[in-house]
């Protein structure tokens, strides 16, 4: 080029930088469960009905609506609608009830948005579900008491046990019964433990962990950090036990905490705690939570073992697990739904679960993930909703398609085969799901999502503590928690 | 009776343009009442029937938010980056692909517009690969010259920036608009400076600066009504928090929270209205003095 193309050689260059911006991949964030972020919109919308509630040909609409928990997700819809198709059947028990059963699908980050407009604009739908324990602190108080539909038996509790039906009585009101339960218990990549040369985690409570050198040492978090450690890489295949280890470029993690907040963390690290007192409005956070907290920062930003912000971003949109360079993620059940979404889409090709570790107090604590339905009290047709949801909830497919592990002990074997029938293809191994029962056990005392007051409020300031850590590399722990505190405590007051 | 000429043509104007009016009716100025009502009030969309009114309580609320000055700041600090950032890069494309010598300057026009027409959103997520600490390209980049980049979005000097370059990344429909303007310029204008003597930097100093400040003007106004209205890329970044540390809570986000996050919509009207009012007296003063530094003719 001549020295008078000058304007052709910057507009190359502009045009280089704009198609290389363009080029760059990001993965798309995943479609897990709970409370955690997804792509926004609506999958199936609102079904238009005529006043009273009827559809144009005379039928009791009855509108589902499912978004806040799990459900959301693209791959869980064919699920729902052969599940409304055949309560919708000619022979199904809608039909033959004159209701004709709609389905709105709303992905989790609107979900909570869109229900609130629908209830300002008095346009409410009947059934909502599934809902976790964070949803029913935002809606817990619009749901119908349920009671006499559990004494007619129009709703079956038989078989599950009374504690667990206890949980949704709230003011009094049966707001909801149980309908799938999701222990928590430790993912691991099969293929990096081989791959460090490092023996699997205990499957069993109480089994002892043997290290590299031999030695037998308990199953707890101070063995997970070291474990990590082996696990953890860099880009020039150093592990963070390495003196050149380089933390700025890692390229696989010892372990992660996916989609939970420090609630979370705190819970399964440092024991079941509460972060209201006893009184229901001094706000706290516990020494064991307090400690679980260092821990886990020292794990972030001292041993690099596990990911932070920017490497969490980078590493399958947020899935870190399912981006094969994970070791090992404390998750739920549910997140069966997304560890392997399908033929040839994740390197995860061989994975297993372990049991808890034994928390910092000295006991193990597996957090519980619970999902309920119900019944807006605004409906217009209670008998009609309830017999809809009755079916809804009984239906196979759709356990299986939330990863749904049923609150009736008795129907969790056909449930464990059919994720078996579903991952056989996927995964050498057969999955040990005697570990997500055995974890039932030792859920929290307090759940880990329970209501705080001003919760909107109180549940954003402690999302605020699980950003500044995951970003912030010069945190005092004490200080922030003490902080959080005061935070909390002005939320607890209205502010 | 006949109407007169003048009449008719009014009424036939009216005519033209009232499904404008109408929709500016409805879609407008209605919600701004029901939305000034809502500021009265304590609406929370799950509780329509506990709806009360609460006076100026909100009003008074606003003095002693202390985000309400946080978010303001964010704002500001940012418009004080961005928009002369977006006004000297547009009118810097603009001239660039204004030049004749540059070799197929239409394609070069397209290129530079095309991302405005990629979703915010999709825009957003790009960026958020690109600014990333450890795998971003922008990082690699720059570790090819062995400087170790910043970490653009979770530092909370360096959010500003790397949310400058994803807005930059947008700039084709302004630098459109100061296309139109330069080439509005008469080129005798240019010719007669040049007979005196004008070198390129004076050219650009007492011809085009002059002469496309009524679009300059234009850009300003839009970017700033923009900036004030900031959000998509922050939510999308941050999942609406803010982050790092307060740093990307733009007024309009910590609006949105209020009202969707935690429902208090009597609130977050008023933090609406706080906007509108601030956005129309910056809008006026930039109006007001106009006359000193837009250049609009030798008639006036």
């Amino acid at each position: 080029m001549k020295r008078s193309d000058w304007p052709t050689r910057i507009a190359l260059g502009i045009a280089a930088l704009l198609v290389a911006g363009a080029c760059t991949q990001q993965a798309a964030a995943p479609s897990p469960s709970g409370s955690t972020p997804r792509p926004t919109g609506a999958l199936v919308t609102a079904q238009p009905s005529s006043a009273g509630g009827l559809t144009s040909d005379g039928k009791i609409l009855v509108r589902w609506f499912v978004g806040l928990g799990t459900g959301g997700n693209p791959e869980q819809l064919g699920a729902e609608s052969a599940a409304v198709a055949k309560c919708n059947a000619a022979d199904g028990p809608c039909t033959k009830a004159n209701i004709k059963l709609a389905l709105e699908v709303y992905q989790n980050d609107v979900a909570y948005d869109t229900l609130a407009t629908q209830i300002a604009t008095r346009n409410a739908p009947d059934i909502i579900g599934p809902i976790g324990v964070r949803a029913l602190n935002g809606f817990g108080d619009q749901l119908l008491d349920l009671s006499k539909y559990v004494q007619a038996k129009t709703l079956d509790t038989a078989g599950i046990e009374k504690n667990l039906v206890d949980t949704y009585i709230v003011n009094g009101k049966q707001i909801g019964i149980p309908y799938a339960v999701y222990p928590s218990y430790m993912y691991y990549n099969k293929a990096l433990f081989k791959e460090a040369g490092l023996k699997e985690p205990p499957h069993k409570v109480g089994d002892k962990y043997t290290m590299p050198n031999g030695s037998q040492v308990d199953w707890n978090w101070d063995t997970v950090a070291q474990v990590a450690k082996i696990l953890t890489v860099d880009s020039k295949g150093n592990d963070a036990t390495k003196a050149g280890f380089d933390a700025k470029n890692i390229t696989q993690f010892g372990f992660d905490f996916q989609w939970t907040d420090p609630r979370g963390w705190a819970t399964v690290i440092g024991g079941s705690g509460s972060a209201v007192a006893a009184d229901g409005k001094t706000a706290q956070w516990p020494d064991n939570w307090k400690k679980a907290m260092q821990w886990y920062y020292d794990r972030l930003w001292k041993d690099h073992t596990a990911p932070t912000q920017d490497y969490i971003t980078a590493l399958a949109g947020g899935n870190t697990f399912q981006s094969g360079k994970v070791a090992m993620d404390f998750v739920h059940t549910w997140y069966t739904c997304c560890v392997y979404p399908g033929d040839n889409t994740s390197p995860v090709k061989d994975w297993d679960i372990a049991v808890a570790p034994i928390s910092l107090d000295g006991k193990i604590t597996a957090k519980l993930h619970a999902d309920t339905m119900g019944i807006l009290s605004s409906t217009l047709h209670a008998d009609a909703a309830v017999l809809a949801m009755n079916f809804v909830m009984t239906q196979p497919e759709i356990v299986v398609t939330y990863g749904a592990m049923p609150a009736k002990a008795a129907d969790r074997k056909a449930f464990f085969s059919a994720l078996d029938k579903k991952f056989e293809k996927l995964n050498p191994t057969k999955i040990d799901w005697q570990v997500a029962s055995s974890m039932l056990s030792y859920t929290e005392s307090v759940n880990h999502e329970a209501n705080l007051p001003n919760f909107l409020k109180s549940d954003a300031a402690i999302k605020q503590l699980q950003s500044d850590m995951l970003t912030n590399a010069t945190l005092n722990i004490d200080t922030r928690v003490g902080d959080l505190v005061k935070s909390l405590q002005g939320t607890f007051g209205g502010n | 009776m006949m109407l007169t000429l003048a009449r008719r043509e009014s009424l036939w104007g009216l005519a033209f343009i009232s499904p404008w009016i109408l929709g500016a009716l409805v879609f407008t100025l209605l919600p701004m009442g029901a939305s000034f009502v809502i500021s009265l009030t304590n609406f929370d969309p799950r509780y329509p029937d506990a709806v009360q009114s609460v006076g100026l309580a909100n009003y008074q609320r606003l003095l002693t938010d202390p985000l309400v000055l946080q978010s303001l700041g964010v704002t500001v600090k940012f418009a004080a980056l961005m928009l002369p950032l977006t006004l000297g890069v547009s009118l810097g494309l603009a001239m660039l692909v204004n030049n004749r010598r540059l070799l197929g300057r239409n394609v070069f026009r397209t290129l530079f517009y095309m991302p405005t027409q990629i979703p915010l959103v999709a825009t957003t997520l790009i960026w958020q690969g690109v600014l990333n600490l450890h795998t971003g390209w922008l990082n690699s980049v720059l570790g090819l010259f062995g400087v170790g980049g910043p970490d653009w979005l979770n530092s909370t000097v360096w959010v500003y920036p790397g949310l400058s370059l994803i807005s930059l990344w947008g700039t084709g429909t302004m630098m459109l608009i100061a296309l139109a303007g330069l080439q509005s310029v008469p080129t005798e204008l240019y010719e007669a400076a040049r007979i005196d003597g004008a070198g390129k930097w004076a050219q650009f100093r007492n011809v085009t600066l002059p002469m496309v400040s009524p679009v300059l003007f234009y850009n300003l106004i839009i970017a700033l009504i923009g900036t004030f209205q900031y959000f998509t890329q922050a939510y999308v970044l941050t999942n609406g928090r803010g982050d790092p540390d307060n740093a990307t809570l733009f007024f309009n986000l910590n609006l949105y929270r209020e009202g969707w996050r935690y429902y208090d919509m009597g609130y977050a009207a008023t933090l609406a209205w706080l906007l509108f009012v601030i956005v129309l007296a910056l809008t006026v003063v930039l109006f007001r003095t106009r006359s000193r530094w837009v250049y609009e003719g030798a008639a006036r």
